[in-house]
């Protein structure tokens, strides 16, 4: 019984590589839930990438799958990407949102002889955990680090610590305090703050007691930036001087109109803005707000996705279509280009992206909608985080 | 001193807020018996309403927090009538079940018809900016809110207590069989009160929009804060909700100003300490 | 009429005298699903072995809803406290036996199950349900603060269980994990049939009905549930100890408020006091899910609240139970 059940599945599982005449790739990321807004730029950015490049490579078409994780869930994570490289046999992984739903997928690539490019997912050490990892996105370590230098160019040199308690956040202060040390400032206090955190203003009377003259704040993009903003203005920060840095998830376009006046004026260090100036990023912007439908909701994981599919196209050039995961991940190693958020290339020894980091400030458009307006650019920028995990 | 009077101010702006959004909460839980899980997406649909109303056809604030309010409860009606009518007097679990259904199909609705993103309703100008308290600045619309939470604590509280309506209320919630027998119409009692719960909610979700603003997810995100307060006081007692909202709002608040990276210890151990003691709520009428 | 409204379905069940011959019948059901579940997704065996994981907490919750009547949202901490112990002892003692990972969860889920009884059951109602609420926040702040022990938010990654018995891999098509779940499941599955039945058994569900009377007939009330608590534990510690062997990542959503409501939405699905109503509503639920994420990844939310309400308005005891009901009315008008 057990050998007919095993010919059985044999004969399934060849038979749906024989006809697998389109070459498909798996997407998991959060298309439901509270994430759903980023889950939708992972949609818009392979849409967009597929509008200008074409739907073939070769003679070969490409087919997208996507599936949904609505909240960080290993599990489901790796019971999904196990379905779709077993039974839809994708040849390619990518998307993944969240750290820990990216970790449960890794020790199955090999065996699967599966690529995973990364389109969001920001922890360091991911990278580390399989060598068929590709990651396109960022790491708080890396958007966190260059703010630093510019809170102590701005004249601060005492400032306190905000980030929401979990792993991003975690890796964002010591990103920050990491950089900030290094040239000469003291971070006065580190506070850690649950996730559930609504209201902030206990938070901002700790600031204000701090005496620190600048704060560097980390939260998860989405509803509570919009309170943290909102009782830093409210609470007298902003009038009484105290300077504002974060990353740019603080400030991602969606939740801008959202933020309003509130947000003028902070300045953030991100890989990407949807303003960012170059014929590139016009055409993405276009492609990309057309497949989103709205396109006050274009944020930066559209670019992530953008650039996981340029990776992924390049990878299926090589390989010809034929499914080798090394070979294809050995053929993006060191590959540059010029991604809508400038020039980026993959880290031959990491994996991770090479890009360039932009010091951007909010401001008022001449048609009344907000925008990050880039200010400063640190060139090409590598994941300090790896350097500090060994 | 003045950091011990600054947190009192910003206990008493949270608490209110809370007490605002989740009083209608009260009512369906302690005085209706349905335990109401689609109450953060009344809110919602009243915090959607509003953002509409003043965003994209320009009406004041008065007017959207008033076309929010009776929006909600037109949509709620034929809710009422077809779905929750079958689930009075049911098992709890039952209406857990029907009311977790409900609010997955409002999450989905909005996610489809609004969008994903943050939607604000804008204030007046009366209601933005700081007020000077003399030690410390504080936002308007959190003034505002306090205001607002009074007023709806009075009203309810006078309602329930000293009008008809109330005596019927209470007397339908006690022996439903009983108060039908002596003429009260229990079917209308339950629908009004069910119209008001739902109201209230659509109220709490404008005026607490700034401190928690309007999302798809809005509706499950929220939740357990709600059933949180509203059993600790009580539920089904306006003060008891209150004194629960001002409590919580004091801890919540003075764990985040002392000890931020232990701040959900701080709340949640509160929570079983208060359930231990009073293991009916802070004024309960639960049985 | 002493049985509860939920428990009339298994009420001719029970009164069956050939116990052993039923047990034996329920372990057949099992195995040809779990066969029929093989023939059917053969390429999908992930799923059907997340399937059984959470099948194993939604029947640790049934022991203490269903069978004792307690109210909980927070049942994830005893799943989630399974998890991590068995995750902890491959990660940090080197413990790679994917048997002793189970008995390290069960382990976890006992002790999680022994904390989560004592205070869960000082309240009733309401505030019983908020005491579950408080509970299953603490111990996911407790797991997202010792991220030494745990990864915290980023996940417990690294755990790479032994081949089972020094044998079978845990390969890319999960055909360990699919009969190792299915063993673990059928053994758990047997022995709670002996747990409801035996005495033990029938004092919790008499608890349930009127814990006044079981005082006054010199039973203790309190005692009785808090055993049922601790293999309630049990029974959800080797399911979590399932997850952690199966995916190799543990990560915070397994100590959460949302497993844990789902976990009681798929109870009351199936229908709440009877073993297979748990089993039969998680597996429906579970792949309901999939089927309509998969087939809208943007959507789909909205289709399985229809689903919640419909089985409220429709099969108002879950779909077990409504169906055991029917059956067991047509077999007593034949007779």
């Amino acid at each position: 019984m057990r050998r007919i059940i095993l010919a059985a599945l044999a004969a399934l599982v060849t038979s749906a590589a024989a006809h697998a005449d389109a070459i498909k790739v798996g997407v998991v990321g959060p298309f439901s839930g509270p994430f759903a807004l980023q889950g939708k730029n992972f949609k818009a950015g392979i849409d967009a990438y597929m509008a200008l490049s074409g739907v073939k490579v070769g003679e070969d078409d490409i087919e997208i799958i996507y599936r949904d994780v609505p909240q960080a869930d290993p599990a489901q994570s790796k019971a999904l990407a196990q379905e779709l490289v077993v039974k839809e046999g994708v040849q390619y992984l990518a998307g993944f949102y969240f750290t820990p739903d990216a970790m449960a997928v890794t020790p199955l690539l090999e065996q699967a002889n599966v690529p995973l490019v990364i389109m969001n997912a920001a922890t360091s050490a991911i990278v580390t955990k399989s060598p068929l990892v590709v990651r396109t996105s960022f790491t708080l370590w890396q958007t966190s680090t260059p703010i630093a230098k510019v809170a102590r160019e701005a004249g601060v040199s005492k400032i306190i610590s905000v980030v929401s308690d979990y792993g991003p956040g975690i890796d964002a202060e010591n990103a920050f305090k990491t950089g900030f040390e290094a040239v000469g400032g003291q971070v006065v206090e580190a506070i850690r703050m649950p996730l559930s955190t609504n209201d902030f203003s206990p938070i901002m009377q700790r600031i204000k007691d701090s005496g620190a003259e600048g704060v560097f704040a980390f939260l998860p993009s989405g509803p509570t930036t919009l309170g943290f903003v909102k009782a830093f203005n409210e609470n007298g920060l902003k009038d009484g001087g105290v300077k504002f840095f974060a990353p740019g998830d603080l400030t991602q376009e969606s939740d801008l109109p959202a933020l309003g006046d509130a947000a003028l004026g902070l300045q953030t260090t991100f890989h990407y803005s949807v303003s960012h100036d170059s014929p590139e990023n016009k055409a993405f912007v276009e492609a990309a707000a057309k497949a989103i439908g709205n396109p006050t909701e274009l944020s930066f994981p559209s670019v992530g996705a953008y650039d996981g599919m340029h990776v992924i196209y390049k990878m299926i050039e090589a390989t010809g279509g034929e499914q080798n995961a090394q070979k294809a991940v050995d053929a993006v190693k060191g590959l540059s280009w010029t991604s809508p958020r400038g020039p980026v290339s993959i880290d031959p020894e990491s994996r991770h992206i090479t890009q360039n980091i932009y010091l951007r400030e909010v401001s008022k458009a001449d048609d009344g909608t907000y925008y990050n307006k880039e200010i400063q650019t640190f060139e090409k920028q590598g994941d300090p985080g790896l350097a500090a995990l060994k | 001193m003045q950091t011990i009077f600054s947190i009192a101010v910003d206990a008493l702006a949270y608490g209110m807020v809370l007490f605002v959004i989740s009083i209608g909460l009260s009512v369906t839980l302690g005085l209706m018996r349905v335990v109401n899980l689609a109450h953060g997406a009344f809110a919602m649909i009243g915090g959607y309403i509003a953002s509409y109303a003043a965003r994209d056809l320009g009406v004041g604030y008065g007017l959207a927090v008033l076309i929010a309010v009776f929006g909600t409860i037109v949509i709620a009606i034929p809710i009422e009538r077809l779905l929750y009518r079958r689930i009075y007097g049911r098992p709890e679990l039952t209406q857990v079940l029907m009311t977790i259904g409900i609010t997955f199909c409002i999450i989905g609705i909005a996610n489809y018809v609004f969008g994903p993103t943050l939607k604000t309703i804008p204030l007046p100008p009366s209601l933005q900016g700081s007020a000077d308290l003399g030690f410390r600045s504080i936002a308007v619309h959190r003034i505002f809110a306090i205001v607002c939470g009074l007023c709806v604590a009075a009203a309810l509280w006078y309602a329930i207590e000293r009008t008809a309506f109330g005596v019927r209320l209470r007397a339908a919630v006690d022996d439903a069989a009983m108060a039908a027998a002596l003429g009260v119409r229990t079917e209308v009692i339950y629908a009004v009160s069910f119209a008001v719960a739902v109201g209230l909610a659509a109220f709490g979700g404008v005026v607490g929009a700034e401190l928690l603003p309007v999302e798809p997810y809005y509706a499950l995100r929220y939740m357990v804060t709600f059933l949180v307060v509203v059993s600790v006081g009580g539920a089904g007692s306006i003060p008891g909700a209150l004194a629960a909202c001002l409590l919580l709002g004091g801890i919540d608040t003075t764990g985040r100003y002392l000890m931020p990276e232990f701040g959900e210890f701080f709340f949640y151990l509160a929570v079983i300490a208060i359930v231990c003691v009073f293991p009916r709520g802070l004024a309960g009428r639960m049985k | 009429m002493t049985t509860a409204t939920t428990n009339q379905a298994e009420a001719p069940l029970l009164s069956g005298r050939h116990g052993l011959g039923r047990d034996l019948a329920a372990l057949a059901v099992i195995l040809v699903l779990a066969v029929i579940g093989y023939l059917l997704f053969p390429n999908n065996l992930a799923l059907l072995t997340r399937i059984m994981a959470i099948a194993l907490l939604v029947l640790s919750l049934d022991l203490v809803t269903g069978y004792c009547g307690v109210a909980t949202l927070g049942h994830a901490a005893l799943f989630g406290s399974g998890a991590y112990a068995a995750g902890i002892a491959a990660v940090h003692f080197g413990i790679t036996d994917p048997l002793l990972m189970v008995a390290a969860g069960i382990i976890g889920g006992a002790l999680a199950g022994l904390v989560c009884g004592v205070v869960i059951l000082r309240a009733h109602g309401l505030p019983q349900l908020v005491l579950s609420i408080a509970l299953i926040h603490l111990f996911h702040e407790f797991a997202n603060k010792a991220s030494s022990w745990t990864g915290g938010s980023d996940g417990l990654a690294g755990i790479a269980p032994d081949p089972l018995f020094g044998i079978f891999a845990y390969d890319l098509w999960g055909r360990t994990a699919y009969v190792f779940a299915v063993v673990l499941l059928a053994i758990v599955f047997m022995f709670l049939r002996l747990v409801v039945r035996s005495p033990f058994g029938m004092l919790c569900r008499g608890i349930k009905e009127d814990p006044i009377r079981i005082q006054a007939m010199g039973g203790s009330p309190t005692i009785a549930l808090l055993k049922m608590y601790v293999i309630s534990g049990a029974v959800a510690g080797v399911g979590g100890a399932l997850n952690a062997v199966s995916t190799q990542v543990v990560g915070l959503d397994s100590l959460s408020f949302t497993l844990s409501a789902e976990s009681l939405v798929m109870l009351v699905l199936g229908g709440t006091g009877s073993l297979f109503g748990a089993v039969t509503g998680t597996i429906v639920f579970m792949l309901f899910e999939d089927l309509v994420s998969a087939a809208n990844p943007f959507h789909w939310l909205t289709m399985v609240g229809a689903l919640l309400i419909a089985v409220v308005l429709f099969a108002p005891k879950g779909l077990y139970g409504t169906v055991a009901e029917v059956l067991a009315r047509r077999r007593g008008a034949g007779r």
